[in-house]
């Protein structure tokens, strides 16, 4: 089944005097369970990409699906809740709650849900954090955290929901080397264990050489769709197909 | 508790806008503690001079009494009389007899307003009733008289002259009786010492030939208490035809009354005044707290919190700052009140009272929760449109402000 559905997705906002074209007829659908990397260079629509597939930006035109939820003519409220229960989020900042300890910033997406008691939730946080190897930091606040640790926190709080996707913006953009290849090899065994989708965006060729699917993006039209089996990529270039698919119509022409 | 936190974390601007609450709290207990000094003052002395807390008389009395007095005593001691003296909350119950009639020295005659009392009673129930020269009245039965100040200014009275007496009997007849001048009394109220004099019980209904009373003055240990006794009393009362009428419904509370539903207004407008001040002192500080966290509250949303959620949680740091605020500056205003009110404040006589006072501040505990309850509503409202913007932010925009 497929958990993210894009058909003919265009996004268009206004900078300045200027309507930008972020996204330009997009169709995309993956598979639940994919380690999937949207590459890149900035300002290609990557981002603009993984917010809509993230609900948190809608596009102008065309249709998004995400977990069989058609997002179109969804209410804020609606596509909250949708977030809250379907979708975890990692960012490049990390973006914890600076006030809450590390422990509270992992709760803190169970506490909507209602279905929860006071237990379950402190048990799922408590396994959480041994998932990403912070119990001994449950009680610290992130400015006593590192950079690595932080993210780790961010994890385990997208996770806590157990969510069946999870997207990350440029997760390891802020990290050193070492420790982006920590936090990757941490999403990557993850995404093994329990098959949750991971979707993340990146322009870190080591990022892109961990996933097991490849989205190209460039001035926000796909170019590269890639699938790797046994450590092998197998590359169709949606660019160049189009750009043949042209050349012919050329070719015609001339004869 | 997460708004709590939030609030105390950016330390240097909470408290910018903590003393701006603090102040405003504080300035406000203080003038309105002031006006309640001066109710309390009035209202107390009014009741503990003249009026009591409960008055029992026959039904028609405060209508028809002034013009025929004659009409409506009533019996001086019954087992009503008993049962109300019974109470626990009672302090006393003063018999009094009210009359009028002209008062007479060498040429000069006025009218005057008597109250015929009886003097051990009054002690107590006339304990705002300040002396000026001579003394009180000695015994239930001594042939004396006290006089307003006003009264005694118009006659030129002096203490120990001695003056006619004359009035209306029971009867019909006319009656005089010589009195001695043992003191000259003021109290609160200007307009009644101007025309008052007291006299014994028995030597009052000597000179209108009567036997009864028109009022049992009903003095209560704490004024709190009179509706409470007034709802326990009603229903025990034996004889009939009698009204029971607690202090603020007599017509000498009308002053008091009006004064303090004037005042009111005028102290709503200072409360007023420093509401507006509070939301403009902080409003401005709770808009850039919304704006530095704008990836906080992307964060918050991409998360799954709705608009409604985020806009509660600013409204609740709001109230968290007012509650802050308004217990401390409640603690500053209370203090404060305190020391100023040992200091005192010298007052110049008021209209229709006699004498210049020194004044305090009265900070009651309603006073203290209306000053709290204030400044939280004053905080969330000015918290109200940042937290109104905050929830209504675009979610890709405000993630982008994420450091």
């Amino acid at each position: 089944m497929s958990i993210v559905v894009l058909e003919h997705v265009s996004k268009e906002y206004r900078l300045g005097d200027h309507m930008v074209r972020a996204l330009d007829d997009v169709t995309l659908s993956f598979e639940s369970g994919v380690f999937l990397a949207i590459a890149g260079p900035s300002g290609s629509g990557k981002s603009t990409l993984l917010n809509v597939i993230g609900c948190i930006d809608m596009p102008s035109s065309g249709r998004v699906v995400i977990a069989g939820h058609d997002i179109s003519g969804q209410t804020p409220d609606q596509l909250a809740s949708l977030r809250a229960r379907t979708i975890g989020f990692v960012f490049q900042t990390f973006n914890l709650f600076p006030v809450l300890t590390a422990e509270e910033n992992v709760e803190y997406p169970l506490l909507q849900m209602e279905e929860l008691d006071k237990q379950d939730r402190r048990e799922r946080v408590k396994e959480m954090l041994e998932l990403v190897q912070l119990g001994k930091f449950a009680k610290h606040r992130p400015s006593q955290l590192s950079g690595g640790q932080r993210q780790r926190v961010a994890i385990a709080r997208a996770l806590v929901t157990r969510p069946e996707l999870v997207l990350a913006d440029e997760p390891t953009a802020n990290l050193d080397h070492k420790t982006g290849e920590g936090i990757l090899a941490l999403m990557r065994d993850i995404n093994r264990r329990y098959k949750t989708t991971f979707i993340f965006s990146t322009h870190d060729k080591k990022v892109i050489d961990a996933a097991d699917r490849l989205v190209g993006i460039e001035d926000g039209t796909v170019r590269i769709l890639g699938v790797r089996k046994e450590g092998q990529w197998a590359i169709t270039n949606v660019a160049r197909r189009a750009a043949s698919t042209t050349d012919t119509e050329a070719a015609a022409l001339k004869r | 508790m997460l708004a709590s936190r939030n609030v105390f974390r950016q330390r240097r601007r909470t408290s910018v806008s903590l003393i701006a609450i603090i102040g405003g709290v504080a300035a406000m207990l203080l003038a309105s503690g002031f006006f309640e000094w001066n109710y309390d003052t009035m209202r107390e002395g009014a009741i503990r001079a003249r009026i009591g807390h409960v008055q029992i008389t026959r039904d028609g009395f405060a209508e028809g009494g002034t013009a025929d007095p004659l009409r409506y005593l009533m019996a001086e001691t019954s087992e009503d009389r008993k049962l109300i003296e019974a109470f626990p909350q009672v302090d006393t119950l003063a018999p009094r007899l009210s009359f009028t009639g002209l008062i007479s020295i060498g040429d000069s005659t006025t009218s005057f307003a008597g109250e015929g009392v009886d003097p051990e009673r009054e002690k107590k129930a006339s304990g705002a009733l300040t002396i000026l020269s001579g003394q009180d009245l000695s015994g239930i039965d001594a042939n004396e008289i006290t006089v307003g100040q006003g009264l005694a200014d118009n006659l030129k009275l002096q203490v120990g002259q001695t003056v006619v007496l004359l009035a209306n009997t029971g009867s019909g007849g006319i009656n005089a009786i010589e009195v001695k001048v043992v003191g000259i009394f003021a109290t609160i109220t200007k307009a009644y010492d101007d025309f008052a004099l007291r006299i014994p019980l028995k030597t009052s209904q000597r000179l209108l030939r009567v036997t009864g009373v028109h009022t049992w003055l009903v003095l209560l240990e704490r004024t709190g208490q009179t509706d409470n006794f007034l709802a326990k009393l009603r229903p025990l009362l034996q004889t009939p035809g009698l009204s029971i009428v607690p202090w603020y419904e007599t017509a000498a509370a009308d002053f008091y009354n009006k004064t303090v539903s004037l005042f009111s207004k005028q102290v709503l407008v200072v409360k007023l005044m420093i509401a507006f001040i509070i939301v403009l002192s902080i409003s401005n500080t709770m808009m850039t707290n919304v704006r530095e966290r704008f990836g906080e509250i992307g964060t918050l949303m991409a998360l799954g919190d709705t608009r409604a959620k985020v806009l509660r949680r600013f409204l609740a740091e709001g109230a968290v700052l007012g509650f802050a605020g308004g217990v401390l500056g409640s603690i500053l205003g209370v203090g404060a009140a305190r020391l100023i009110s040992w200091v005192g404040i010298p007052m110049p006589p008021p209209p229709g009272m006699a004498n210049s006072f020194v004044a305090g501040i009265m900070v009651t505990p309603g006073l203290v929760f209306e000053a709290i309850f204030l400044s939280v509503t004053t905080a969330v409202l000015a918290g109200l449109y940042p937290a109104w913007k905050a929830s209504r932010l675009n979610i890709v925009d405000a993630l982008r402000h994420a450091r």
